[in-house]
């Protein structure tokens, strides 16, 4: 019997490429020169599979099924069950082996063997939901016998799913009862027109996403495919497990954010929550203010000459040159005394503490910058779309041959995107060898791309003549950013890298 | 279940007529010209015997919307009740009473009572909704007791 379909799948995507397949069949006993072709599964890249809502739905079933035989029990009574497990086939076999009931209870499905669920007309029933008493009635109950009728049941059970988005985990409406309503209770209770339009079974599946660790939609708007990866949790601060969507949104698996490579998950959650507390206000505070020069405390001058007293600790000194305001004699409103050792020491000290300051906006700048680049660069190639097309019956060249604005503009913005996460990457960096090899990686990359985004903007005649050039610029970009995330990956695999935070 | 919260109220009334807890009060809120507004009820908890809530006869008002018993009523004790799981507005934080977690459209005005009589003398720790309450029941079980029997004293019996 085989319980690994984990296991199985796993296997299946590690020979995802095309590539390999192709070579394999053409593989003629050259083993020399098939290892020269073959490209190289590169350090930054990962091993994933795209399934279809299909796909998932087929793998569930399948699960579901193959567990149903075991425990002998009815497929949606299972589905509660490896819903409760998290899809842990083994465990949930072993549990239910050992403790039956306890592990049905738990699960939210009572003791009792399950019978096919039915509506029942009582006599003398009054519903405690609505406190409708009239004859004839139709009422229904799960196991746990917490009796209602069919109109209150449904209402309920609508609610839930169009209000609250549940689905694998309706409890009964009975006080206090942990029973879970079961998709053939679901399906007896509500009209297959309503099923489908609260998208009750579109819920179901997406639990089953949800629950299993391997698993992950794809957040981009209105996608519905979901991804397998195998990068676990616990890896994330040694790989940046970036997949590509067959929708074309690239995603971290780790953090489901937009591809950050080369900066770990780690570091990418430090970074974004510093630049949300303090990026404006680093920026404000060192146009605006200065410190002062005896206790530190940030001052802004907002009027006023330039004797200052400090309002914590009653320090005196000049505005100006920072230094102590006593030896300024009588030429007030007027510092002239820039050379001075007093405000000399003053200025040494100032420039230090905000030396780590300028080092934070000197990174966040850059990666900044890129963004917006990207942005603008976008905003371009809409423009150039245009443009192809006047480049085609100007110059006469077919809708392949202009294609070269179009690889070139996604290989900037896929380089820019890289650029931009250099940044955060490097602001956590120490300094060592190591750093100053990935800094000239990052300058090779920065250059290559400034060199293509220029020729971007060139005017539609002068394009045409461009064309070779820019193909090359623009394979030249791919391979520059390769080669930077291929180094940084690999020394991050092998934890190379010392940064100046913890990586938790 | 919309349209039905004013049936099953008149139903909810009905049955505590009938019966209900002793020293409990529940009674739809009656307006200046003469007419019951079934979507207010004031009630009244007393404090369990034995316990230091006892002697108290607190006032508690719910109010209830036009999706009871799909949502559960919102639960109001005085403003500045002394609780650990009250909040300063007076509103009651209790598992059965979030549409989120515990509430189920069965659940009964009597059961909220008697679930907030229990709620009294057992607060929970993990869900405090005001600092005076909460800091003096984890830190300083003499005060809080004294608090609590200062507040009983405060809401004597009406009758």
């Amino acid at each position: 019997m085989d319980f690994g379909e984990d296991r199985d799948s796993s296997v299946d995507f590690d020979g995802d490429s095309d590539n390999d397949i192709d070579f394999e069949d053409a593989d003629v006993g050259f083993d020399t020169q098939d290892k020269d072709i073959k490209p190289r599964k590169k350090a930054f890249e990962v091993d994933f599979h795209v399934h279809s809502p299909q796909d998932i739905q087929g793998q569930q079933d399948k699960q579901v099924e193959e567990v149903s035989n075991i425990l002998g029990q009815p497929l949606e009574a299972t589905a509660i069950l490896l819903r409760y497990s998290r899809w842990n086939k083994e465990r949930l076999i072993e549990q239910y082996m050992e403790k039956q009931d306890e592990v049905l209870d738990k699960a939210g499905l009572g003791q009792d063997v399950a019978r096919p669920p039915r509506l029942q007309v009582i006599n003398g029933f009054m519903c405690d939901i609505c406190c409708d008493d009239s004859r004839g009635m139709q009422t229904f109950a799960m196991k746990c016998n917490h009796r209602f009728c069919v109109d209150c049941y449904r209402q309920y059970l609508v609610q839930k799913i169009k209000d609250e988005g549940e689905a694998a985990r309706i409890r009964c409406p009975g006080e206090g009862c942990n029973q879970i309503v079961d998709s053939k209770s679901v399906a007896l209770l509500l009209s297959t027109d309503l099923m489908n339009s609260c998208r009750y079974q579109e819920l179901l599946t997406r639990t089953y996403v949800d629950d299993k660790d391997n698993l992950k939609w794809c957040p981009a708007p209105n996608c519905v495919y979901a991804v397998d990866c195998g990068v676990k949790q616990k890896d994330l601060h040694r790989i940046v497990p970036t997949v590509h969507c067959d929708c074309g949104h690239n995603f971290c698996f780790g953090c489901t954010l937009l591809d950050h490579q080369p900066t770990p998950c780690p570091l990418v959650r430090r970074w974004l929550k510093k630049c949300e507390d303090d990026s404006e206000t680093a920026n404000w505070i060192s146009a605006n203010t200065k410190e002062c020069p005896r206790c530190r405390s940030t001052i802004e001058k907002n009027g006023g000459c330039n004797h200052m007293t400090c309002r914590k600790c009653k320090h005196e000194f000049c505005w100006m040159c920072m230094g102590v305001w006593s030896e300024h004699g009588t030429s007030w409103y007027n510092c002239n005394r820039y050379e001075e050792k007093s405000g000399h020491d003053a200025r040494d000290a100032q420039a230090k503490s905000r030396a780590s300051l300028e080092r934070y906006l000197h990174y966040y700048n850059r990666y900044a910058n890129h963004e917006q680049s990207a942005k603008l660069d976008k905003d371009i190639y809409l423009k150039t779309e245009k443009k192809m097309t006047q480049l085609q019956s100007s110059s006469g060249m077919s809708w392949i041959e202009v294609q070269f604005l179009d690889n070139a503009s996604q290989a900037l913005q896929q380089c820019r995107q890289t650029l931009k996460w250099t940044y955060a990457f490097a602001y956590y960096l120490a300094r060592n060898n190591l750093t100053e090899i990935f800094e000239d990686n990052q300058k090779d990359l920065e250059m290559a791309v400034e060199n293509l985004s220029e020729m971007f903007e060139k005017s539609t005649d002068q394009l045409a003549a461009l064309k070779v050039e820019m193909m090359d610029k623009t394979t030249y970009c791919t391979k520059r950013r390769i080669i930077l995330l291929d180094d940084t990956a690999e020394n991050l695999k092998n934890g190379n890298w010392k940064f100046n935070v913890e990586l938790v | 279940m919309s349209g039905i919260a004013r049936g099953r109220l008149t139903e909810e009334r009905k049955a505590w007529r009938k019966n209900h807890p002793h020293g409990f009060v529940a009674k739809p809120e009656t307006l200046p010209d003469g007419t019951v507004n079934l979507m207010v009820w004031h009630c009244i908890i007393p404090g369990k015997p034995g316990t230091d809530w006892e002697g108290g006869f607190y006032p508690l008002t719910l109010h209830f919307s036009e999706d009871y018993p799909s949502k559960p009523p919102k639960c109001k004790f005085p403003q500045g009740f002394f609780h650990p799981n009250v909040y300063p507005s007076g509103t009651v934080c209790l598992s059965i009473l979030n549409e989120d977690s515990g509430w189920r459209p069965a659940i009964t005005v009597k059961q909220i009572l008697v679930g907030i009589q229990d709620l009294l003398d057992q607060p929970n720790p993990a869900d405090p909704a005001q600092t005076e309450g909460y800091h003096l029941f984890i830190q300083d079980v003499t005060e809080y007791k004294k608090r609590v029997r200062q507040q009983a004293k405060q809401y004597p019996s009406l009758i």
